[in-house]
């Protein structure tokens, strides 16, 4: 059976009505998965064997891919980390569960930066997955692997993925695809492995904006077993796809185009010209506390994150080592091997700003000023009803030019993404048009919980084209 | 030199689940690590869901010892790396304990609170083949990794060991009668302390399990700080570490290397406000507690103020006793002194508690009764009731296993014992006192020193 191009929309109804034989069709999506596997990397591992729906959800027959960090039942997750390697979690993160429950079949775990460490998936430990429109350059990250095959499979297919600094968002703008993170809260984290668990957001990637509003909706809702988990009812957010976006009022804020690349900053007022030409009003809009973000990120994620390692140790789970020497030595060895440069250099930094005498000073400023950030926000969001910008500062690097920056460097470039994470506020990136050939991201921003309005002006200037 | 003293008192609280998660807490019924789950073995993706029962049970003790409440409820990490933790972090309360600034009164002295904070127990090491410094290897069962516990926490305001011992005492009877602890349940009662001399440097002993190991582990160290001042040398500012088998106390680390938790606010419990209705409704939940019951059973039982205490303090189970036996026998005075001479003395001597020796206010009652008729002397009654507690037997059959009936009858046996003792009889006929005390003694002989001397008394007189 050749493997047709189908929008998930269309293959969702065909596959209901069985004008598709969903077993077969899964059975050859799992081949072409490994060919793409073959030339991009974006696995850590695909399935033996296609776990076929038991019951015809909303997802019926629908392929997934889960991002390492996301645990399945009986599928190892690593989290794209050494000290996981081999690791089969006993239970499922509860976002896995719905789209499994709604009759989505796993294709496999998707390649990451170690514990979700890095903005573009080359702080791996099982290979790095390369951008299908260049392999000579980074899918983003962290969810590096989940934007590769969201962007390579021609078949139907969303990717579930996580943000905690942009790590959905990024992907998503490097490689032409739709990345929505949503509210804090709002998808339950149970099952997540934490990098930093007061920032942490499952969300999706996928090839429209269709695709990632009906994820959402099976995705979202409350958890018992996260206590961050809000307390708002289920939704369908593919209803607000249909509504047009007249009288719709934007903001531009003004921080978020000082770093940018000129050619970038054109798509992206090309793509707030077009929103005006679709009925809505802009403006721009100050957030003074921008240039504290990527700081206060820093502290707080390595600070969170750094305490979240502590465990991997070689004792419970994972990577095991002969055990030699008395425990303190055991474990030193297993963490020495099992993390990489990175996910040390955070564990350094973390126990840092939280050690006495200069936790005043680091982490509980970065905590006030996250205050200040989600005021910026909410007071733009008084104004405001969607915030548009460039998703990144740059396109796709190549990985010779990654492996050339600084650590400082590397981070900074979350410049643009770091500020909404912290606030916990929904955002998505649509692909706006191309620099060099390569995609560029408008990144939509919204108030807590406004995912459809955001997904409404996305689709509004998808259907545009 | 004085001694100065703060204690920090780790209580498991009763609960059917543990503190973050619905593995069960009756651990001991399973085998090592199998009373557990993903969230306290802090397995990857795992998160903590807070038990709105311990929260109740602190918020009840908080009141009992008259402490400020937080209506905010927030938790903190403290991070150290040992194998005993699962996350190799603890959650515990650190900015915001759900309670501060309480007191407890001991004697007429107030033992200030400076906070009691709810927290997560570690795991279990034990150490094979060795001590803490030496063993050949050690094994971990998580079991108890997530019970949970409240730390309250004292001021430094303890001047010898009898004052800590007056205090745990009390505070074990409240959490009784407050009914949130077991004081039966293993290692339900730890102690941290903090010592130091007048003048001296702080010293803390960690790993005290229990009541008589806190007051060895504090006389031992008081007497070690002060050999070192007599010998001229500095007391340093050190933890060390309470060794249950040579109940003794060894460095574990000097202050230079006191560790730093790095504590960050626990991002997976997010802060939350207690309603001001379950904050009322626990006052309304609050129980009698011992000093009103020490109290009431003075006043209303008529009994000496330090029997009252006795019975109450020492044990919940034991007042409840008492209350117990007046009910089915309305002498509180005559029961109370038999409970603090007698009982409590062969409770002790059986290294028993009234919960579990099979003494029933039943048994105890009818034993007191059968007494008070003076159908057995308390001369026999002080060596039935040894027998009476670990067997649980009645008095009835306790005394036919003896071999003498409860109800003899005195007169029969009154009348033998003149028969044969005629020169006494006539002695006695002649006025000598020593001859009827000879002719009791005889009679009491012959029924195993049951029945009342004044009544053999009488019937010598009435039969002679």
């Amino acid at each position: 059976m050749k493997l047709e191009k189908l929008s998930v929309k269309e293959f969702l109804s065909r596959a209901r009505s069985g004008d598709i034989d969903v077993e077969d069709f899964t059975e050859h999506v799992l081949d072409n998965t490994k060919s793409i596997q073959k030339k991009y990397s974006p696995f850590i591992t695909i399935v033996d064997k296609i776990q076929h729906p038991k019951k015809k959800g909303k997802l019926f027959g629908l392929p997934i891919s889960v991002k390492d960090n996301i645990c399945t039942k009986g599928i190892q997750t690593t989290a794209g980390s050494r000290v996981l390697e081999g690791y089969i979690p006993p239970f499922s993160a509860t976002s896995v569960e719905n789209a499994i429950e709604e009759g989505s079949v796993i294709i496999g775990k998707t390649a990451m930066d170690e514990f979700g460490f890095g903005t573009f998936s080359v702080n791996c430990a099982y290979g790095v997955p390369k951008n299908p429109l260049d392999s000579e350059r980074s899918c983003g990250g962290s969810s590096g692997g989940a934007s590769c095959i969201t962007s390579d499979a021609d078949f139907p297919h969303v990717a579930l993925a996580e943000s905690t600094g942009g790590s959905i968002s990024c992907p998503a703008a490097f490689t032409g695809t739709v990345g929505l993170t949503p509210t804090y809260g709002l998808v339950s984290r149970w099952g997540l492995v934490d990098y930093a668990n007061s920032l942490d957001k499952i969300g999706c990637i996928g090839k429209e904006v269709y695709d990632v509003a009906l994820s959402l909706s099976i995705i979202a809702g409350n958890d018992p077993k996260d206590s961050t988990s809000l307390n708002v009812p289920k939704q369908d957010y593919t209803k607000f796809l249909k509504k047009d976006i007249r009288g719709m009022k934007i903001g531009v804020p003004k921080e978020y185009f000082g770093y940018v690349d000129d050619k970038i900053v054109k798509v992206v007022w090309d793509a707030i010209k077009k929103l005006e030409d679709l009925g809505a009003t802009y403006k721009e809009v100050s957030l003074p506390h921008t240039k504290y973000a990527l700081p206060s990120y820093y502290i707080i994620a390595v600070s969170e994150a750094s305490t979240n390692l502590a465990k991997y140790a070689g004792m419970r789970y994972g990577l095991q080592q002969e055990l030699k020497g008395n425990f303190d030595e055991y474990f030193s060895s297993v963490r020495s091997n099992g993390f990489g440069e990175e996910a040390k250099r955070r564990i350094i930094l973390g126990t840092f700003a939280r050690m006495a005498g200069y936790r005043d000073a680091y982490y509980l400023k970065a905590l006030k000023v996250r205050t200040k950030m989600i005021d910026d926000f909410k007071k733009a969001f008084k104004q405001f009803d969607v915030l548009a910008a460039p998703t990144m500062p740059v396109v796709a690097p190549r990985f010779d030019e990654i492996e050339k920056l600084s650590p400082i460097e590397n981070y900074m470039m979350d410049i643009l993404t770091v500020a909404p994470n912290l606030a916990g506020i929904p955002m998505v990136s649509v692909p706006a048009g191309k620099v060099n050939g390569l995609p560029v991201g408008l990144h939509l921003m919204g108030d807590h919980l406004q995912e459809g309005r955001i997904l409404q002006v996305a689709s509004a200037f998808e259907k545009a084209g | 030199m004085k001694a100065i003293m703060g204690l920090e008192c780790h209580v498991n609280l009763l609960s059917k689940s543990k503190l973050f998660c619905s593995s069960p807490t009756d651990y001991e019924n399973y085998e090592p690590n199998e009373a557990t789950c993903v969230t306290c073995l802090g397995y990857p993706g795992s998160k903590p869901v807070l038990n709105k029962k311990i929260v109740e049970s602190a918020l009840m003790v908080a009141k009992a010892l008259n402490c400020e409440i937080s209506p905010v409820m927030f938790f903190s990490r403290k991070s150290y790396f040992y194998p005993d933790m699962p996350k190799d972090f603890q959650i515990t309360q650190y900015e915001i304990p759900i309670a501060k600034n309480g007191h407890l009164v001991i004697n007429g002295k107030k033992i200030r609170i400076r906070r009691i904070q709810i927290e997560e127990d570690p795991g279990k090491l034990i150490h094979v083949g060795g001590g803490i410094t030496n063993a050949q290897y050690v094994l971990i069962d998580y079991n108890r990794a997530g019970m949970p516990l409240i730390e309250v926490v004292t001021e430094p305001d303890f001047e010898n060991v009898q004052e800590v011992r007056e205090f745990l005492s009390k505070l074990q009877s409240i959490l009784e009668h407050l009914e949130v602890y077991d004081p039966g349940k293993e290692a339900s009662l730890r102690i941290d302390s903090n010592i130091s001399l007048e003048g001296g440097e702080r010293v803390e002993v960690k790993n005290i399990t229990g009541f008589a190991d806190v007051e060895k582990a504090l006389s031992y160290e008081i007497v070690r700080q002060q050999n070192l001042v007599r010998m001229g040398m500095k007391i340093e500012r050190e933890t060390r570490h309470f060794d249950e088998a040579t109940k003794t106390t060894a460095m574990v680390r000097k202050k230079e290397t006191e560790e730093d938790y790095g504590y960050i606010f626990e991002p997976d419990l997010p802060q939350f406000t207690l309603p001001e209705k379950l904050i009322k409704s626990i006052d309304k939940q609050m129980p009698e507690l011992p000093d009103a019951r020490v109290k009431r059973f003075t006043k209303e039982y008529v009994i000496p103020e330090n029997q009252s205490q006795i019975i109450v303090y020492t044990e919940k189970a034991l007042a409840d006793f008492f209350e117990a036996c007046v009910k089915l026998f309305n002498k509180p005075g005559y029961i109370s002194r038999w409970i603090v001479t007698d009982l409590l003395k062969v409770l002790n001597w059986n290294d028993i508690t009234i919960k579990k020796s099979k003494v029933t206010p039943k048994l105890f009652t009818e034993f007191l009764k059968t007494m008070d008729k003076g159908e057995i002397t308390e001369r026999l009654g002080k060596e039935l009731i040894k027998e009476l507690v670990p067997a649980g037997k009645s008095v009835k059959e306790l005394v036919k296993a003896k071999g003498i009936s409860a109800k003899i009858d005195l007169e029969s046996v009154v009348k033998q014992v003149i028969k044969e003792n005629k020169k006494a009889v006539e002695d006695y006929k002649l006025g000598n006192e020593k001859a009827v005390q000879f002719l009791i003694g005889q009679v009491l002989r012959k029924t195993k020193a049951t029945g009342d001397p004044n009544k053999i008394k009488e019937l010598i007189k009435k039969l002679v």
